[in-house]
């Protein structure tokens, strides 16, 4: 293998000249997600100056994103659903119906059963049985919509409406709290995070990992033939990605418990507070975590599976998709399915954070999950569509929300802006596709 | 939602098979002698998505009427005016000799009591008002209850830094009467002599829907703009329940000192906070009270007594609840000039202290009220 490789001419790319759109080309960075880390940023920074830096500290990015992960988790399969030419708009009742059946679960169900809040089981039974739920809604609304062939827009709109329904008849329309303790990390807060050693030690391993990525594929690439990056810009990735990570940890690591916490805690264990006050760091927090193993996973999933490259073939084209050879119909329902397990996922936080569960979880999360995966590039006319476009789409409209609060803007105003920059975001994609092509 | 819809048409087949029977109510008010027999107490509830009003105002006020010998009847309109004006139709058809109502909308119930007093049916505009001078209102006292979350507030954190969390900026509660109720207990004099001070929007947060999750994200977003400033939070007014149940959420996640916070509306899990020691107070409105004395109300009303002859049944309505100006029905004037009758209810401010109201009222059982107790920051006393 080695001598192919090595007798073979090392093909380059962007060799022929150093202008700045060549050397961009040659690290081969898609633009369209370059684009949205710098409106991402261009937002932040604007809050920043509005606050005079107040937004850009640790707590308040922290926050932000934990407030994100709900939608953000939800999205990722919100692209497959849609690059597949389908739409889901029964995630937000499907949300609100797991979040109710952990919190009834977890204060009900099974402590009749016997297993007590407090044990260990406990969170592991819940969280199983909920993901389980989740697959098997997102199967039965998959089914319909792949093999009986009612159009997907009609089931999940049924879905939405029955679903909410379903939310009510769980509790007789009250509020449930109460959840096991394990369960509340899933949350994040500065107990729902994994602390300052553990976060650094992760960095460690991104770091290693997105250097030994780079080199796996440099060594492939040269196997088959295909045409590699200039060295300069797989240390310029390999720099970049490392610093990248690295920076991620450092700043969660500069996220402090709060005061009260700190105190407490310290007054618990015997600690003396030394002078300027205690700080422990609380590192990530379990939601961001979830947010970036949901995303590796899916993006892997998307992107070297099978079943994610015949999503993308079914939604450029289903017929010839369906000609190849490919069960499209079983791929259909499988993406419901996935939809399902990654709603579970987002319920488990949505109702660890809020120690419980309303009558509202999820509530129009299915119009903010559409618009994240919009946002981040996804296209209606199928086929296009990537999973970290929608989580940084779900970034941008959390930034926004979050931002407009902290200056103090009320919601409804809040809801003005997410509507404009929603359209202006897919305006200014479509306009510049056009021009591209 | 399919046998909502399908309910109204069953009615109507009832009265189509069995149009001689429902003859029995008569169609004038006071047209039957004997008090109460007979008497058809026809309701029309706006929705039973909140689970009060089927849970507690609806078994509440039908035990008072059949208790009385009267006939029970209602529909659920399922949020919708439309629905809930087919639906009076069909109580009148179905001979209604008194007309409960809580309307989906203010207007659209002005239009279903016109169609009533046409027909000489008396309508008792309950919990929501109706702006039409021919109702018999009964509520609890909706600015007390502002007033009480602040006035409690207040006595257990008189000088700080205050949040104040609303509800549904299209809702008149929220913008209104609550904060009106809120001034009245001080608060505009004590931002003025600066013993209290607003963090974030000195008006207040708004929340759409009073949706918790949106009250939560827009509480930590507060709390760590104050962090931020260097500001400590010492207190959290919030309107309701739903909205204080996102405050708590919030304040654990950004696991803040344990403060006190306001609400209303003695739903389960906020109660359950109260018990725990998370949230300080909340204002308890005994809705089964209230439809208590909207059943021994319309069945006065059958009997032909006039609306300004009607007395609650003394020793009906619990002590904590009676209302203040007694149970003589009194004049009320509402925001649009008009002058009703009224039967305006007490509302309770519930504690650590008077929990046991809770329990003794049989709201919730001591089961359920403690049940989380343990794992909150300052158990209640009874809980212990």
């Amino acid at each position: 293998m080695t001598d192919l490789a090595g007798t073979a001419p090392e093909p380059t790319k962007g060799t022929g000249g150093l202008s700045p759109r060549r050397m961009l080309a040659a690290t081969e960075i898609d633009l369209r997600l370059f684009g949205m880390l710098v409106a991402l940023f261009a937002i932040l920074i604007g809050f920043g100056i509005a606050t005079n830096g107040k937004i850009l500290q640790p707590a308040s990015i922290v926050t932000l994103s934990v407030q994100t992960a709900v939608v953000a988790i939800m999205a990722t399969g919100m692209v497959l659903i849609i690059v597949s030419r389908n739409i889901d708009l029964s995630v937000g009742s499907t949300v609100g119906v797991l979040a109710m059946a952990y919190a009834l679960l977890m204060t009900d169900w099974l402590p009749n059963l016997g297993v007590p809040l407090d044990s260990p089981l406990m969170w592991i039974l819940a969280l199983a049985l909920g993901l389980g739920l989740g697959v098997g809604i997102g199967a039965f609304q998959g089914f319909i919509i792949a093999y009986i062939g009612v159009p997907s827009f009609i089931v999940t709109l049924g879905g939405l409406l029955a679903l909410r329904g379903v939310v009510w008849q769980m509790s007789s329309g009250a509020a449930v709290s109460g959840l096991n303790d394990t369960f509340q990390l899933l949350g994040g807060g500065a107990l729902g995070s994994i602390g300052g050693t553990a976060t650094w030690a992760l960095a460690v391993i991104g770091c290693v990992a997105v250097i030994a990525l780079l080199a796996y594929n440099r060594r492939q690439r040269r196997r088959f033939g295909f045409p590699v990056r200039p060295m300069w810009a797989e240390l310029l990735l390999g720099i970049v990605g490392c610093v990248a990570v690295l920076g991620v940890a450092a700043y969660m690591n500069a996220n402090y418990w709060p005061k009260f916490l700190a105190e407490n805690w310290a007054a618990a264990n015997g600690v003396p507070i030394p002078e300027g006050g205690l700080q422990i760091s609380t590192g990530f927090p379990w939601p961001i975590l979830i947010i970036i193993g949901v995303t590796i996973v899916m993006a892997f999933v998307a992107n070297r599976r099978r079943f994610g490259r015949y999503v993308y073939a079914y939604g450029g084209n289903p017929e010839a998709a369906e000609l190849a050879g490919i069960n499209t119909r079983w791929v259909i329902m499988k993406t419901y399915m996935l939809m399902g397990l990654l709603c579970g996922i987002a319920a488990a936080v949505a109702s660890a954070r809020l120690n419980g569960a309303t009558l509202d979880v999820g509530q129009s999360n299915e119009l903010y999950v559409i618009a994240a995966a919009v946002v981040g590039g996804t296209s209606f006319a199928g086929g296009i569509g990537t999973i970290p476009g929608a989580v940084l789409g779900a970034f941008v409209m959390q930034a926004l929300a979050y931002g407009l609060a902290f200056v103090g803007v009320n919601s409804p105003t809040q809801n003005i802006v997410a509507g404009v920059v929603l359209v202006m975001a897919v305006g200014f994609d479509t306009f510049n596709r056009r021009r591209g092509t | 939602m399919i046998f909502r819809r399908v309910a109204p048409l069953i009615a109507a087949v009832a009265i189509v098979a069995g149009a001689c029977s429902s003859s029995t109510g008569s169609a004038a008010p006071g047209g039957s002698g004997a008090a109460g027999t007979g008497c058809v107490v026809g309701v029309s509830w706006n929705n039973f998505q909140q689970p009060r009003w089927a849970a507690k105002d609806r078994p509440s006020m039908q035990k008072v009427v059949t208790g009385g010998g009267g006939l029970f009847l209602d529909f659920d309109a399922n949020l919708s005016n439309t629905q809930q004006l087919t639906d009076v139709d069909t109580l009148i058809q179905q001979g209604a000799d008194v007309i409960v109502l809580l309307a989906q909308d203010d207007k659209a119930g002005a239009e279903v009591v016109k169609k009533a007093t046409a027909v000489g049916i008396p309508v008792i505009a309950y919990d929501r008002l109706i702006e039409d001078k021919n109702v018999l209102y009964l509520s609890f006292n909706n600015t007390d209850v502002g007033f009480a979350e602040a006035d409690a507030m207040f006595k257990k954190v008189p000088k700080g830094n205050y949040v104040l969390i609303k509800g549904d900026p299209g809702d008149a509660n929220a913008s209104k009467f609550l904060p009106a109720g809120w001034d009245k207990a001080g608060l505009k004099d004590k931002v003025a002599s600066g013993d209290i001070k607003i963090i974030g929007p000195a008006d207040g947060t708004y929340t759409p829907a009073w949706d918790t999750t949106k009250a939560q994200n827009n509480m930590e977003a507060i709390i760590d703009a104050a962090n931020a400033a260097n500001q400590k939070i010492d207190a959290v007014l919030a309107e309701n329940d739903s909205t204080a149940l996102g405050v708590a959420a919030a304040l654990k996640a950004k696991s803040y000192a344990n403060i006190p916070i306001s609400g209303q509306d003695g739903d389960t899990a906020n109660l359950q906070n109260v018990a725990a020691g998370i949230q300080y107070v909340d204002v308890w409105k005994n809705s089964n009270e209230l439809g208590k004395a909207a059943g021994a109300a319309a069945l006065q009303l059958c009997a032909g007594k006039k609306m300004a002859d009607l007395a609650l049944p003394e020793g009906l309505v619990l002590p904590a609840n009676a209302p203040t100006a007694g149970n003589k029905v009194q004049d009320f004037t509402t925001p649009g000039g008009n002058t009703v009758k009224s039967f305006i209810l007490a509302v309770q401010p519930i504690t650590q202290e008077n929990l046991q109201l809770i329990i003794d009222s049989k709201w919730l059982t001591k089961e359920v009220l403690c049940k989380n107790a343990a794992a909150g920051p300052a158990a209640a006393p009874i809980c212990k």
